[in-house]
């Protein structure tokens, strides 16, 4: 039995081992707030780690903001689909935290099943992001739905996702709503910083190496990689000519970039967060733009 | 009255000579295009196929086995050859209401290609517009519109979130919604903190919550209507692009059917419908559901494509499906589903604009058949209903296929009483069969019939693929017709049982290796035929033969004679003698009819034997009472009797009763009688002669012996070679009688005697020793009731 505690909140757990001689240095964290999104994002881990053998954490953090908005003697809570204001109480609260709770540990022993791996989950009480960044190490997957509660009424980057977007020590999947394909391309987006590309091609060599998808190499406007590193990337990457395509990018816009992955029917970008893409300012604009799952690496 | 010569050898049959057959074989005969003998027939079928009103469908009567069926379809496909081929049908899928799939008609032919360019259209519907929807152009237009729609949907959010992040609130998401708090640097304050608050603040926060959230609440409650006018953009987007895509091919297709107004709106209405439906042509992976593209399939119905002149179909299991169509299902997961493309069409469908031959007999069978094509007939239109939905016992939703008029001329086949008892207890039969077209059951033999009927045989020679028939073979096959039709005059028309033997005698010809068919092997086949149904005759003979079953070939006999009764069991009829006796005693006038009272004798013996009975009466009672009490039966018969052919035998065996003259058991007799003596004619006599024959041959030697049948019926005699040898050489005789006079003078040997003016009889005539022998049983029967007057007198003064 494995205790994990963070915040001010003691932490169930389930049978996971993780010491065990031959287990994989990086775990699965997934977040999980109850929302549809959340469980889409857990069926993803569920699948990386089914083909990984990692460990799966769930990780489920009753915010310390939403606990204490509701003490207040005033506080109420507008429905994001009706717009009716209703009485807000912590007892209402807390049940419904119960309740969420159970749910997630339910969803995941589910997915878990399923592959058959182990898995564990974490609930604390605290700022998600710092709660998450105290569990998540370097060697980490964070999988996480891009908005959680708030998609409902139309966010596409949650605040959570944009907290971890550059604070994350290690990958972060950021997984969308709508049905991935199997059969699309991934697309590496890659410019002049090498060890942001070289980490962006490891990401991409994982992805692939179960997937065995087509790659497509989206060079940066003014990336200057040379023939015999790109050669070497493939190699890296593990895939045939026909599997293997490079593209560049004509400029860093969103809706350009949109168009280019429409174009090379891409299934999953990855990228660094270091890259020219993250660091312009509409990077979130260019996220929330992106419907597909996108890995972000450090 | 003289008794009549017995007939000579030409006068029992009527042989075919073959100088009257010109041609070697029947190959150097032409084919005959109409049958012979048939133009009551043709002239009927010419009249109803021609009649354009409603009503005048046929009828065609005959026997089974006249060869009907090939006769109205040879003639049909004749006639119809010459009538414009009907159009084609098909039904689609209605748009509107999709339980009533509608029905388009087409020229003949354009069915396919209708159909060919409508799998064409689903075909290009099926990539063209996965493929719009991955344009560059749409999904950047979609692209715009959801950003632009996101911003509008979010913006008032965001301005909230602005708003109460300036005034140090945090907009917090909750699982249901949203909520507002105090905060402090990017948290929210303790709620035991805010406790300590001013009441100031408070009430400055309380009421920025409380403003926040009305704008809150007001900005969620337009949320929907900003959907729904996304909703509606993107629809108008995707009706756009797919009229765009969809404006090459429906145009063409308009303009190709521009012809046909019902073509060009139901392509409208496929556009319309890929319009509303564009979403679902979205998925690029699994491609547009194949449910919604077989709504733009065609189901082709009734194809005239390959059809020369009107149709002519003949409908050989009339149900009521075979004949209106039916909709079938198709099985999924245990569930049955249907849909318009399995609504399969019916023999009227397909005959419509042509001919539709159905037997009566099985459309009469077949549960609601009848009915179904009456109603068709009737409406004039085919309404496609399952048989379960016309009883009533299914009430699940399924089809209902628009209407599809019709105009067939229905020509049923069936025997004479199917059309009589229809035309009796069916009252709208005749007023939907209006054409009767009554097949001859036998053709005139006459001199110009003879190259017809050869080339008739011809015909049906060349048609079965047999070997030629010589000239003689063909003049055989012509007596056997006459046999078949029972007289000198007549030919059969049953084509059934001429093909029958022709096939035989083809069959026997191949056994000797023969390379025509000849006379012999006609022969041969009419006796094998003859063979093989002759086992329950063989065995009828033979108890006659061992005297199980009583018949006197020879001798006299007092109130005993032979009659001719004959058999029919399937499809052959023999003839055989029958003992019929009398008794005669004195009684009150009646003539006991033994097979009545036994109720094994039929009502048309019962009444001649009626007659008979008053034949006596009126002429040897005269004015006096008849004091008879006579009794007839007939020996050894189990199976009942019935007819009156055997009035004549009865007559004369009740008078040797009464006058006890013994009658000449030589002689078998035949022939019906009425009140006045006069001999009537009967049927199968070439059966009841044989049969006698037969009997008298088994018995011992030929000789002296002969039948008694009536003069009338001398010209349906059609006699074997054997019985005619044995009247060349007279050992047979055959006498043709025409009163009852000239029966009785043959079986007594005396004369029969006609009556005085004084209504005697002569001297020793047979007449007058009947008529005396009545008077002597009147007499006794007045002295029997004298004393019993008497008796009853001398008892009755007694008593008083």
């Amino acid at each position: 039995m494995r205790i994990i505690t963070a915040g001010a909140v003691a932490v169930t757990d389930t049978p996971a081992n993780h010491s065990g001689p031959g287990a994989p240095t990086g775990r699965v964290l997934v977040l999980l707030d109850g929302s549809r999104m959340s469980y889409a994002a857990l069926d993803a881990a569920a699948d990386i780690a089914a083909k990984t053998g990692a460990d799966v954490l769930g990780v489920f953090v009753e915010e310390l903001n939403l606990l204490r908005s509701a003490g207040f003697g005033f506080a109420r809570e507008v429905g994001s689909e009706s717009g009716v204001s209703r009485p807000f109480g912590p007892a209402e609260l807390e049940q419904r935290m119960q309740r969420l709770a159970e749910q997630v540990r339910c969803a995941l022993a589910g997915a878990a099943a399923r592959y058959g791996g182990r898995h564990a989950l974490s609930i604390t009480r605290g700022s998600v992001v710092d709660e998450v960044l105290a569990l998540a190490g370097p060697n980490d997957l964070l999988v996480l739905g891009r908005a959680g509660w708030s998609s409902a009424p139309g966010v596409r980057l949650g605040s959570t996702a944009k907290g971890l977007l550059r604070r994350s020590p290690g990958r972060m999947l950021l997984w969308c709503d709508r049905q991935v394909s199997s059969q699309g391309r991934v697309v590496v987006f890659l410019n002049d910083h090498d060890d942001a590309n070289r980490r962006a091609t490891m990401a991409a060599t994982d992805v692939v190496r179960h997937s065995h998808q087509p790659v497509t190499l989206l060079l940066g406007v003014g990336a200057d990689i040379p023939p015999d590193h790109l050669e070497l990337i493939k190699r890296d990457l593990g895939v045939s000519d026909s599997d293997f395509r490079v593209r560049t990018l004509p400029s860093t816009d969103p809706a350009a970039v949109a168009q280019v992955l429409r174009q090379e029917r891409a299934a999953q970008l990855v990228l660094s967060r270091d890259c020219t893409l993250l660091r312009e300012p509409g990077a979130e604009h260019l996220l929330a733009a992106l419907n597909l799952p996108v890995t972000i690496t450090p | 009255m003289p008794v009549p010569a017995p007939l000579t050898e030409d006068q029992v049959y009527h042989g075919c000579p073959s100088e009257k057959l010109d041609f070697i074989t029947t190959d150097d005969l032409e084919d005959l295009e109409q049958p012979c003998g048939q133009d009551r027939v043709l002239r009927a079928l010419e009249f109803g196929a021609s009649m354009q009103a409603g009503g005048f469908n046929l009828f065609v009567l005959g026997p089974s086995g006249a060869g009907k069926h090939e006769f109205v379809e040879r003639f049909l496909s004749q006639h119809a050859a010459r009538e414009p081929v009907p159009p084609d049908w098909c039904h689609v899928y209605n748009f509107r209401y999709s339980d009533r799939p509608t029905a388009i008609r087409l020229p003949a032919g354009e069915g396919q290609q209708f159909k060919k360019d409508l799998n064409d259209l689903a075909e290009e519907l099926r990539t063209a517009i996965p493929a719009t929807f991955e344009s560059e152009e749409y999904q950047a237009r979609i692209q715009e519109l959801q950003e632009e729609t996101a911003k509008r949907q979010h913006q008032g959010l965001f301005d909230i979130q602005d708003e109460a992040n300036r005034n140090n609130i945090a907009m917090i998401t909750t699982p249901a919604g949203f909520t507002f708090a105090p905060m402090r640097k990017g948290e929210v304050i303790d709620p035991e903190e805010y406790k300590n608050f001013s009441d100031e603040e408070k009430q400055l926060i309380e009421s920025k919550v409380e403003e926040l959230q009305k704008k809150l609440q007001q900005t969620i409650q337009q949320i929907p209507r900003l959907r729904k006018d996304v909703r509606a953009r993107i629809h108008a987007l995707n009706e756009e692009m797919v009229q765009l895509t969809l404006g090459g091919p429906i145009g063409e297709l308009r303009e190709k059917w521009s012809h046909l107004p019902d073509v060009v709106d139901y392509l409208d209405a496929v556009r319309e419908d890929v319009v509303e439906h564009a979403e679902v042509f979205q998925d690029s992976e699994n491609g547009p559901p194949v449910g919604l593209l077989a709504r733009y399939r065609a189901n082709l119905l009734v194809d005239n494509a390959d059809t020369v002149g009107a149709p002519v179909i003949y409908e050989d299991l009339p149900n009521h499906q075979h004949l209106t169509g039916q909709i079938e299902h198709r099985a999924r997961q245990g569930n049955l589903y249907t849909d318009f493309t399995l609504i399969r069409g019916g023999s009227m469908h397909r005959a419509s604009g042509g001919y539709l031959i159905i037997d009566a007999r099985r459309v009469l069978t077949q549960p609601m058949a009848w009915e179904s094509l009456k109603r068709i007939l009737l409406s004039g239109e085919i309404r496609i209903e399952s048989l379960e939905r016309l009883y009533g016992l299914v009430s699940t939703v399924s089809l209902q296929p628009e209407p599809i008029p019709v105009s067939v001329k229905v020509v049923l086949l069936g025997d004479r009483m199917l059309y009589y008892l229809l035309s009796h207890f069916d009252p709208d039969f005749l007023d939907l069969f209006k054409v009767e077209a009554d097949f001859e059951d036998d053709l005139d033999r006459n001199d110009e019939c003879y190259e017809l009927y050869s080339r008739m045989i011809a015909t049906m020679v060349r048609a079965q693929k047999m070997r030629p028939l010589e000239r003689v073979a063909v003049a055989r096959l012509i007596e056997h017709a006459s046999r078949l039709a029972a007289d000198q005059r007549k030919l059969t028309a049953h084509d059934r049982v001429l093909r029958d033997i022709l096939t035989e005698a083809d069959h026997w010809a191949g056994l000797c290796g023969a390379d025509t068919v000849e006379a012999s092997h006609v022969q041969q086949a009419i006796d094998e035929r003859e063979y093989r149904a002759s086992r329950v005759r063989e065995r009828s003979r033979e108890q006659i033969s061992r005297g199980v079953v009583m018949i006197a070939t020879e001798g006299e006999e007092v109130a005993q004679v032979n009659g001719l009764s004959v058999l029919r069991l399937g499809a052959s009829m023999f003839g055989q003698p029958t003992r019929i006796t009398a008794t005669a005693r004195p009684g009150k006038g009646q003539v006991v009819d033994i097979e009545r009272e036994a109720k094994l004798g039929g009502p048309i013996h019962s009444k001649a034997v009626m007659i008979l009975s008053r034949f006596i009466a009126s002429r040897y009672a005269g004015e006096g009472e008849l004091s008879l009490s006579a009794s007839l039966a007939f020996e050894q018969s189990y199976g009942g009797v019935e007819g009156d052919s055997a009035s004549v035998a009865e007559t004369c065996v009740l008078l040797s009763a009464i006058a006890r003259i013994p009658l000449k058991q030589s002689f078998a007799v035949t022939g019906s009688m009425n009140q006045h003596g006069e001999v009537q004619a009967v049927g199968g006599v070439n059966e009841k002669i044989e049969g006698f024959f037969d009997v008298c041959r088994e018995a011992g030697e030929v000789r002296e012996q002969g039948v008694l049948l009536p003069a009338s019926n001398v010209e349906h005699l059609m006699l074997r070679a054997d019985v005619r040898q044995a009247i060349a050489e007279q050992r047979f005789r055959i006498y043709p009688v025409s009163d009852i006079n000239q029966a009785i003078e043959l079986l007594t040997g005396l004369e029969a005697g006609e009556p005085a003016g004084n209504g005697e009889f002569p001297e020793n005539s047979f007449n007058r020793r009947v008529a005396e022998r009545l008077a002597r049983f009147a007499e006794a029967s007045k002295k029997q009731d004298d004393k019993g007057d008497a008796n009853n007198n001398s008892g009755g003064s007694g008593s008083d």
